[in-house]
């Protein structure tokens, strides 16, 4: 459930006293519509908040923990774990890496493109994963367990949804959140090199297999959307 | 407004089959224009003035009323043919192409024919409401809406599934307005059950089928164009 809109007036009274309804919307380039129709309906969606919290230069996780919901995000942010951290890195990334140390020099070694990547949050999940996860936060939060799966195919990952799964996994709170694309990883607290660091701490096998279960997943993805593709197209044949 | 429905369900089908005209000269899929070009016609043959006119030129003895079955059977195969090809069923291929489809499309009008002829048909009504309801006219009715049920049937479990299924928003609210009016013919089976009285309840649920069938299939042609408008304006 998005933030209470009274507690979230609240919150942007403290953060931009003077600022009015245009403003705050302007700077934060966010439309004002939008804003109006989540304050109407009661409820604000937590991007907006971090939108408004990064045009008013605030830390968006700072701002998220001053609501009950978020609490946990206050206080020294918890550093990732090493699992989380490679999740995090992009499947094409990866193949960079595994090509980089079979042929050192061969491939032009870039940065590591920022998440969220196609399949951050599957990532993410499968990273802290134990075996039981999806059934604690599906006891926990009351989410049925192919509701769950629907958000992680869609890539998708509700904020509060993120954080009762860290919760559940005993992980620090911000990790869902980057995955999930609401916050930086810089703005989680995460070091600047920590991905890049964690890719190096992998030895040869695990980032080999690890690159070979991604191009897999993949592999499955990219079927199955050919095959919805050849299926509407015959349709469309036959008699668009 | 069961006077007035029939005569909107032939616009709204001539309105879409003179839309598919350009296709038609360009040669892409022809099917489909023949398709809605018969559907305008069947309508056009159920409606009392244009029924009675034409009719009249075969005799007055509703011989036209037999030849709208056929039209109203060739209709369906054809329909049948390609929406169970686009929808990818080969078992709904079979059924209706196969031997036993052929096999149960012939029965139907060999024994149409057959009960048109040991009528008495004589006197010219739309629909032959006007003459004496006996077991044969029952059985001729019975025919009559016996195989575009049969079609239906064959058809609706390939169309649900991509109701159901991972594709564009538009093509699934165009499949579901297709199975609504396939369902709709399925119901029609059920006429006998409907007192006489209430004749415009059959009425109301022939023309939205037809309407629901063909507004579908144009859909369905929309949801092709529109996603190519979409990824012409986006490449």
């Amino acid at each position: 459930m998005p933030l209470q809109s009274k507690a979230f007036q609240r919150w942007l009274h403290g953060v931009a006293p003077d600022a009015s309804t245009a403003d705050v919307c302007r700077i934060a380039g966010i439309k004002r519509t939008t804003l109006a129709q989540q304050l109407v309906r009661g409820k604000v969606a937590e991007s907006t908040l971090v939108s408004i919290s990064r045009g008013f230069h605030v830390s968006p996780v700072e701002a998220l923990s001053t609501f009950d919901l978020y609490s946990e995000l206050r206080g020294a942010p918890v550093p990732p774990t090493g699992c989380e951290l490679v999740s995090q890195i992009a499947t094409i990334d990866l193949l960079r890496a595994v090509v980089d140390r079979s042929e050192p020099g061969s491939a032009p070694a870039g940065h590591l493109s920022e998440p969220p990547h196609p399949t951050s949050v599957r990532n993410w999940v499968d990273a802290i994963d134990d075996g039981e996860l999806r059934h604690r936060v599906s006891d926990t939060t009351g989410i049925a367990p192919q509701n769950f799966s629907a958000h992680l195919t869609a890539n998708r990952l509700p904020p509060e949804l993120a954080i009762a799964t860290s919760r559940a996994a005993g992980v620090g709170p911000a990790g869902g959140l980057v995955a999930g694309g609401l916050i930086t990883e810089a703005e989680a607290g995460w070091p600047p090199n920590a991905r890049q660091e964690a890719l190096d701490k992998m030895s040869q096998s695990e980032l080999v297999t690890l690159a070979g279960e991604r191009l897999l997943a993949l592999g499955k993805t990219l079927r199955r959307q050919e095959q919805d593709h050849e299926r509407t197209e015959r349709i469309w044949e036959n008699l668009g | 407004m069961t006077a007035v429905l029939p005569w909107v369900t032939l616009v709204v089908c001539l309105a879409i089959t003179i839309a598919r005209i350009p296709s038609l000269i360009q040669g892409e899929n022809r099917v489909v224009f023949y398709i809605f070009a018969l559907i305008t016609l069947d309508i056009l043959l159920s409606i009392e003035g244009p029924y009675l006119a034409i009719d009249a030129l075969l005799g007055g003895i509703n011989v036209t009323n037999l030849i709208l079955r056929f039209l109203l059977y060739g209709t369906f195969l054809l329909m049948g043919i390609k929406i169970a090809m686009g929808f990818g069923s080969q078992s709904a291929v079979r059924a209706i192409r196969g031997p036993w489809g052929l096999t149960v499309l012939g029965f139907t009008v060999a024994l149409t024919i057959f009960f048109f002829v040991i009528t008495d048909t004589r006197g010219s009504t739309v629909g032959m409401t006007g003459l004496t309801w006996g077991p044969s006219m029952e059985a001729y009715a019975a025919l009559g809406r016996f195989y575009p049920g049969y079609v239906s049937a064959c058809l609706l479990p390939a169309i649900w599934r991509t109701i159901v299924g991972r594709y564009p928003v538009l093509l699934r609210g165009a499949s579901a307005l297709l199975f609504v009016g396939l369902a709709l013919l399925l119901i029609s089976q059920l006429f006998p059950l409907i007192p006489l009285v209430h004749l415009w309840l059959r009425s109301l649920i022939n023309y939205s089928a037809v309407l629901a069938t063909a507004i579908g299939l144009a859909g369905i042609w929309f949801s092709k164009a529109y996603s190519r408008r979409k990824r012409r304006l986006s490449a």
